[in-house]
């Protein structure tokens, strides 16, 4: 019906551009604050275009000490997915193959866990560290929390993936003389494994971006993630917004090559996950 | 040890031992501090018996505390219309957006991939960014604003107790925009074109198919979808942090940043359970609905 009209399409294509650029206006802007020298930046009509650039990288990373704490955020976040991948992927594969009346209420449970805010479950897991001792290993503490935040999540969209992979392989498996384990290890991980990458993908970016736990936990700035870091500077009355900025972009810019990079396989993985 | 082996490798020790590795832990750091808070929302939980495992059990007390703070109803109202309007305007301009980038044309799936690019930013650095944008003498918005004659003055977005909480209505609908539209998509692609050519041909218009044909095929998964937005609105806390720490006077606050403040601002710690075991109790309830929906599009 719309092939009649070759014009139409390339209209809705411009129109589509529009609603993306309108959309991401906010990362352009911080990647145009981040390039402007201070003047420029509170000059009145503000400029669009950034026109005498001004790197400010290196000192910013100097100056807030932005390498201590991004250090610290890839510290907690590959922590947890390596928590995360050693306890979930079994579960989400048994989950995937089971069927039985156990299997739901544990699937039940999982998806339950899911939705707990992590500013309600801070008050008791603060107390809970307080009380063991753990406070003294902040990072840890992070990690171990953000770690049952993020594996509900973790089980039900790699539980998707290993629905996807057919049983009869592992039954020719079996047949073989494999035992179940080897099944799982030798047959089953390998099949889903992009499946379980891009998952660990999304948990890592989502782990990289913590900040609940991250703040209420570790009091010494020494061990801090980003998020805490930049919290702080916002927070400040008299702001550095292009040093703020700069902060921002050198946060997230590998985040966002790693998403334009997987976009496809992202977004394939969650919508399978979600609504499943 | 043989039969051991057996069961373990072979059999449903296998599956358990799976199953129990990952239950186990949710138990552990997700099922216990649930229950612990339920305990310490009856006790007197302050820095000095932070540490004890004897604490006086004050009974309802600070349940009263907290319902009887002056705070409290106005926070409440706050948190009921952060929720509502965000979930309303994510959804309805997720929707528009899945509902055109389900049109013809080249490049539509990638581009609408692009719009996950605001959703896998941390929460605090969208907060910075709106900070940024909304600032009240150097922002764009107030610019943008002004040049099309849609304010005459400067609005101060994050001091002014009239806009403060709209403000973080604005960067939450920013953020929660591409979820939305992402899975409504799904629901969409998952409708077959020939329901639409045999309503064409009927001559239904493109309104009167959009009521009849798509909003109840989509009648699942827009339960999933509202359902999954109070969910993620309600765990919305970083964009508090970033933008008004509540503020001013709690004109922007909502109960779980609020949760978070009598534990750890003013180390209320009992009474932060108390805030922390209501609103659980109420996530909970909406995540049945969210289950519920889910499953009920899994068996049809």
């Amino acid at each position: 019906m719309l092939a009649k009209n070759q014009w139409l399409r390339w209209v809705l294509l411009a129109v589509a551009i529009c609603l993306v650029g309108l959309y991401l206006f906010p990362v352009y802007w911080m990647y145009v604050t981040a390039l402007k020298p201070d003047v420029e930046t509170f000059r009145n009509p503000p400029t669009f275009w950034p026109h005498e650039p001004n790197f400010r990288v290196a000192e910013v990373w100097v100056q807030y000490r932005v390498g201590s704490y991004i250090r610290n955020s890839v510290i907690i976040a590959l922590g947890t997915v390596a928590f995360v991948v050693t306890l979930g992927t079994g579960c989400a594969y048994v989950l995937a193959r089971v069927r039985s009346v156990w299997m739901d209420v544990v699937l039940f449970i999982v998806l339950m866990m899911q939705v707990l805010p992590s500013s309600l479950m801070i008050t008791p897991i603060f107390v809970a560290y307080s009380q063991i001792g753990l406070m003294d290993w902040p990072r840890t503490g992070v990690i171990l929390a953000q770690a049952a935040k993020v594996l509900p999540l973790y089980i039900v969209l790699v539980r998707a993936t290993f629905t996807q992979i057919p049983r009869e392989l592992e039954e020719a498996a079996l047949v073989d003389g494999n035992s179940r384990l080897g099944a799982f290890c030798f047959i089953a991980v390998p099949l889903a494994r992009n499946g379980i990458l891009v998952t660990a993908i999304l948990i890592f970016m989502q782990s990289l971006g913590e900040y609940v736990y991250s703040r209420s936990l570790i009091s010494d700035s020494a061990y801090q993630p980003a998020t805490v870091g930049l919290q702080f500077l916002v927070g400040r009355t008299s702001s550095d917004w292009t040093g703020i900025m700069t902060y921002a972009a050198i946060y997230v810019t590998p985040i966002l090559i790693l998403f334009v990079a997987l976009q496809r396989k992202i977004v394939s993985g969650l919508t399978s996950g979600a609504l499943k | 040890m043989l039969r051991f082996n057996r069961v373990f490798r072979d059999g449903g020790g296998f599956d358990s031992t799976l199953v129990m590795l990952a239950l186990g832990y949710l138990v552990v750091f997700s099922a216990f501090p649930l229950v612990y808070n339920l305990v310490m929302s009856f006790q007197n939980v302050d820095l000095f018996t932070l540490a004890s495992f004897d604490r006086p059990f004050v009974g309802f007390d600070n349940y009263k505390a907290v319902i009887g703070d002056p705070a409290f109803v106005p926070i409440l109202q706050n948190t009921a219309l952060f929720v509502a309007l965000s979930v309303f305007l994510q959804l309805s301009i997720g929707f528009a957006l899945a509902l055109f980038f389900q049109l013809e044309f080249p490049g539509a799936s990638w581009l609408r991939g692009l719009f996950l690019a605001g959703w896998v930013l941390p929460g605090l650095v969208a907060g910075a960014l709106w900070g940024w944008i909304l600032a009240g003498d150097f922002g764009v918005l107030n610019h943008v604003l002004q040049q099309l004659g849609l304010s005459s003055g400067k609005i101060f977005w994050l001091s002014d107790p009239e806009v403060s909480l709209y403000s973080i209505i604005i960067a939450n609908v920013w953020l929660g925009i591409p979820f939305n539209m992402i899975l409504l998509s799904v629901g969409l692609a998952a409708i077959p074109d020939d329901v639409y050519e045999a309503a064409a041909l009927d001559g239904a218009s493109r309104l009167h198919r959009f009521l009849t044909i798509t909003l109840p095929l989509m009648r699942a998964q827009l339960g999933a979808v509202i359902s999954l937005g109070v969910i993620f609105t309600l765990q919305q806390f970083d964009l508090f942090a970033a933008l008004t720490q509540g503020g001013p006077s709690n004109s922007s606050n909502v109960l779980q940043y609020w949760a978070w403040q009598m534990s750890f601002q003013e180390y209320r710690i009992g009474n932060g359970s108390v805030i922390s075991v209501l609103m659980i109790l109420f996530v909970v309830f909406v995540a049945y609905f969210y289950i519920r929906s889910t499953r009920n599009e899994h068996a049809g």
